[in-house]
């Protein structure tokens, strides 16, 4: 597979070709009649997602740098480049985000029923917004993409909404905005800093890696800037605020967008720029005490909070908070195991989460609301919803031979002989995770059937089966025979821990952080 | 004629130095004979208007004559200038003069002010600025600035029925002549302890040394005359009425023209006769910089009217005009000129598409009258949430180029604090630019059939399309723009010497 890719040529063109096509893509949903609009968007992504799949054969699982790349002057004066690249941290967020995209069309099938054009548009440049975060190695097309990425969430969430659409439309964006203008400011500074250093105009990444230890006192300022875009993005607690709101209010397929891939753009954020330009910093006793702490307090808040949400929108959206937070704590543990966790958590929240925002999205298309308490026996109206359901809130809650487990494990694994206090108190956080997730299933589908509402719902139909299914199959692979995906992500993660190694210098004071306790 | 062939000391090179104010100057006077017999009905009005174009279109010709003939010297002791800063800032002015005249074809025909007038004064207007951008001397200065406030007094009060655009006009007069005072006063402070007027020489004398106390005053009144001009504050008080008052293509001409004519001069001046002494003008530049950002966006935010609201925020951009000065070097000048031209080419479609949108001088226009836009004038409401972003400065827009700019030159020279509240003042401007998308397109319109009068014009929509594609273009591709106002800032900085590279 892999020699037939690349007599293709597939390495020179296949990461252009993701950020070209969806944009190509809009042309034909424009020019075709209203009412066809959505087919002509889920066969774009469809064959995105084909095109992309070549990636899992064509990548080379030995090689820790950067792969496929593309370098091409954009505005050659400040060296800025277009440059492209690939490596096993961005190999999963590209195949996640190519992947939900099919999905979240095919879910707004029926959801979305006006101003169609206008949305699958959106969709697309979405597309090209987030897979040009995860690919961009130049530091001011990733700011652009970052950006980007920005306009179609707002219109989605402002125009496709629930109630309350506009104010958590304006707080998505101006919460985004306000981290990211910051990063703006740190990028340009580190620019002027590697000019002093190189004597050329850069923007390249690995030219900012290699200069990034010699920011000198500039450092513990830029490293916060980077730090609290990503952190707004994550989001860690107690930036965490914007979160509910948009996604109570999104339609399903935003949700759906902003919990599988929008979310993981802070944590690639820190794993790819903010850690390994800073390491000192990063790992400095103070901030490794606020960042674990906020991870923990994250952790058992969200779980918290998500326990007495009446509203299931809302519960998933405080379990997103609590997920996120085993990935900060692997990011910031730093080793092999709990990078490699972190990153497992990451698509195994984009798989599961994605998936139980699709079944609300459904159960609501039914019924109309999201309280909890409408709801209550659904399991003998609709038994193949319910088997599904069943199946997602399993893998979200970390049962061993879901995905969920395998990130969560590595996680807690590796942070342990790190931070003992802060690991034991976030495995906590997986008992509530089986707490809220269980009662809420409970109270959903089991129960007695005593709303004369419930009792006509019609079950999945085939088109919903094939939206879920493929995250069913990805969720149970996952969970039994993860070895594929962790053997790719394997150079990355060593390449993460390498960068980031003198942040622990000396080691006493790393292997003596009781400050790290929350 | 060969490129060395403009000699400013003999009478005919400095007729060809000033050969475009001279074209324009005559263009003037012929579209002034065909006012004066035909200056009854609509038809005459729209006469004048493309008239005035083909005058503007025949000047900016001339204008890329004598820039292709002049060599890249200022000259010593001469009147006027003849560098590429001069050169860009009049391209920029006659783009502005020419996307107003565009503004106001249609506009004026609906707000029944079809005296042909209009297009005189706005020539006239546009000669001074003209004369403000090429001067090397300070009574030049104060002369092109006298020409374009006494026209754009007028026009600013062109709606005679209408009792605000009125108001606006007197107070634009009283406050502006004041403010012009203080800069004619704080020449002739700068006159008397330098003995001379001519900005080369004017910097020579300062080139050594602090500036003696009598120039620093003169420096400082300048300073209160010019921020009167681009309404930075805390000069700015008459800009909220006066651009409320005033037709919206003359809101949209001051918002544009009057400032880019007014900061370039400001920047020659700064950057020629006192280029040695960038540390004692800086720190005004900063605080005023800083109070026109944070002032102007969160003013901005409280506004009902959109007009208003474009008018703090058209403060708010003098404040990040200002901080791309403060910096005091080529890059930052060269930030300034690149912002200009980015500002300028979204405000002119801003300004025309919110003149198309009111009714009676838009002085009620506020969001509800937009919503729903998306859906009865699509493109419409598609350019004006670009121009909505290119304010903000979102990527892919030319303001993002423009700040990102700004931003680099703050950085470079030391600015980090400036950058950080610059950026901090973007996100507040979120709040004011964000809900006019908000209300176009995730609002319904207020009744049906509410926008089908509210069609832009031919003309405007010819300029309105212009500058949306320029938006997204130089937001993209921006090279072509930044070689040139590079290649402006540079020869600028040329006159400042080994001096200012010191700085």
């Amino acid at each position: 597979m892999q020699d037939f890719l690349l007599s293709l040529g597939y390495g020179q063109w296949i990461l252009t070709a993701l950020l070209v096509l969806p944009l190509v893509g809009i042309i034909p949903v424009a020019l075709a009649p209203a009412s066809r609009a959505k087919q002509v968007a889920l066969a774009v992504t469809l064959v995105e997602f084909v095109v992309s799949l070549g990636l899992w054969w064509a990548f080379d699982p030995t090689d820790p740098l950067m792969q496929f790349s593309v370098d091409a002057a954009w505005l050659p004066a400040w060296g800025i480049h277009y440059t492209l690249g690939l490596d096993g941290l961005s190999l999963f967020m590209v195949l996640l985000s190519t992947g939900i995209m099919p999905l979240a069309v095919l879910a707004s099938f029926s959801y979305i029923t006006e101003r169609e054009k206008l949305y699958y548009g959106l969709l697309l440049t979405l597309t090209t917004g987030m897979l040009g975060v995860f690919l961009a190695l130049d530091m001011f097309l990733f700011y652009v993409m970052w950006e980007l990425m920005l306009i179609p969430m707002y219109f989605i969430i402002g125009i496709w909404g629930g109630k309350n659409r506009l104010y958590a439309a304006l707080k998505f964006f101006i919460y985004t905005m306000a981290g990211s203008l910051l990063m703006l400011v740190a990028i340009v500074v580190m620019m002027f800093k590697t000019f002093a250093i190189t004597g050329a105009p850069t923007f390249s990444y690995e030219a900012f890696l290699q200069a990034s230890h010699q920011m000198g006192d500039a450092a513990p300022w830029l490293f916060l800037a980077f730090a609290l875009a990503f952190a707004i993005k994550v989001p860690l607690f107690p930036f965490h605020t914007w979160l509910p709101d948009a996604h109570v209010e999104a339609p399903t397929a935003g949700s759906v967008i902003l919990a599988s891939v929008l979310l993981k753009m802070g944590t690639y954020g820190f794993l790819r720029f903010a850690v390994p330009f800073f390491p000192e910093v990063a790992l400095s006793p103070l901030v490794t005490g606020i960042v674990v702490t906020c991870a923990v307090i994250g952790i058992i808040y969200g779980a918290l909070v998500a326990l007495v949400q009446p509203d299931v929108k809302k519960l998933v959206a405080y379990s997103s908070v609590s997920h996120l937070g085993f990935v900060m704590l692997g990011i910031w543990a730093a080793t092999q195991q709990s990078v490699q966790g972190a990153l497992m958590i990451m698509i195994g929240h984009g798989l599961s989460t994605g998936a139980l925002f699709l079944l609300i999205g459904m159960i609501y298309e039914r019924r109309h609301t999201r309280e909890i308490a409408d709801y209550g026996g659904l399991a003998r109206v609709v038994p193949v919803f319910s088997l599904i359901f069943v199946v997602t809130v399993l893998a979200s809650a970390g049962l061993p031979g879901l995905n969920g487990f395998v990130g969560e494990f590595l996680v807690l694994l590796g942070s342990f002989g790190r931070y003992p206090w802060a690991t034991g108190l976030a495995t906590t956080g997986v008992i509530f995770a089986a707490a809220y997730l269980l009662w809420a299933t409970q109270r959903i589908l089991f129960n007695k059937l005593d709303k004369l509402e419930n009792e006509h719902l019609h079950d999945l139909t085939p088109r919903e089966l094939w939206v879920i299914l493929p995250l069913v199959a990805g969720m149970i692979w996952m969970g039994l025979y993860p070895q594929p995906v962790l053997s790719r992500m394997d150079e990355a993660a060593k390449r993460y821990v390498q960068l980031v190694e003198p942040g622990f210098a000396p080691p006493a004071t790393a292997l003596t952080t009781p400050e790290a306790r929350p | 004629m060969n490129p060395t062939a403009i000699d400013l000391s003999t009478p005919l090179g400095l007729t060809l130095g000033l050969l475009p104010e001279v074209v324009l100057s005559i263009a003037v006077l012929v579209v002034l004979l065909i006012v004066a017999w035909r200056h009854g009905g609509p038809a005459d009005s729209r006469l004048a208007g493309w008239a005035s174009l083909v005058a503007l279109g025949v000047t900016a010709a001339a204008l890329a004559w004598i820039a292709g003939q002049a060599p890249d010297d200022p000259g010593i002791g001469q009147m006027v200038a003849l560098d590429a800063f001069r050169f860009v800032g009049s391209a920029l002015l006659l783009l502005f003069a020419a996307g107003s005249v565009l503004a106001s074809l249609g506009y004026l025909e609906r707000e029944r002010l079809v005296a042909p007038e209009y297009y005189v004064l706005l020539l006239l207007a546009t000669i001074g600025m003209l004369f403000m951008v090429n001067s090397q001397d300070l009574i030049l200065v104060v002369l092109g600035l006298e020409t374009m406030s006494v026209s754009v007094y007028v026009l600013a009060g062109y709606n005679r029925g209408n009792a605000y655009s009125s108001e606006a006009a007197l107070k634009y007069f009283l406050i502006g002549s004041f403010a012009a005072g203080f800069l004619l006063y704080g020449i002739a402070l700068t006159y008397g302890s330098a003995g001379t007027t001519n900005l080369v020489m004017i910097g020579a004398q300062f080139a050594h040394g602090s500036l003696p106390l009598m120039a620093r005053l003169g420096l400082g009144f300048m300073l209160v005359g010019f921020c009167f001009k681009v309404a930075a504050v805390p000069f700015h008080n008459w800009a909220p009425d006066v651009y409320d008052g005033a037709p919206t293509p003359v809101t949209g001409f001051m918002a544009t023209a009057v400032k880019t004519a007014g900061f370039v001069a400001l920047a020659r001046v700064l950057f020629t006769c006192f280029g040695a002494n960038v540390p004692e003008w800086r720190p005004i530049l900063g605080v005023l910089g800083v109070l026109s950002m944070v002032l102007g966006n969160v003013v901005a935010l409280t506004q009902r009217s959109l007009k208003r609201m474009m008018a703090y925020s058209s403060i708010a951009h003098a404040g990040y005009l200002l901080a791309a000065l403060w910096t005091g070097t080529p890059l930052g000048l060269s930030a300034m000129t690149f912002y200009l031209l980015g500002y300028g080419v979204t405000s002119i479609a801003t300004f025309a598409l919110l003149g198309a949108l009111g009714r009676n001088g838009e002085r009620d226009l506020d969001n509800s009258d937009i919503a729903g836009l998306a859906q009865g004038r699509p493109w419409m409401a598609a350019a004006l949430a670009v121009c909505s972003l290119s304010l903000l400065g979102f990527p892919g827009t030319v303001g993002f180029m423009g700040k990102w700019y700004i931003l680099s030159s703050l950085v470079s020279s030391g600015g980090g604090w400036l950058a950080t509240i610059l950026v901090l003042t973007s996100v507040v401007s979120a709040g004011y630019y964000l809900p006019m998308i908000m209300a176009m397109y995730m609002r319904p319109a207020r009744a049906p059939l509410v926008f089908w009068d509210k069609a832009l014009a031919g003309s405007a929509r010819l300029a309105v399309a212009v500058a949306v594609l320029l938006i997204l273009a130089l937001g993209i591709v921006p090279t072509s723009a930044l070689t040139l106002s590079d290649a402006a800032a540079t020869s600028l900085a040329q006159t400042l010497g080994p001096v200012a590279s010191g700085q």
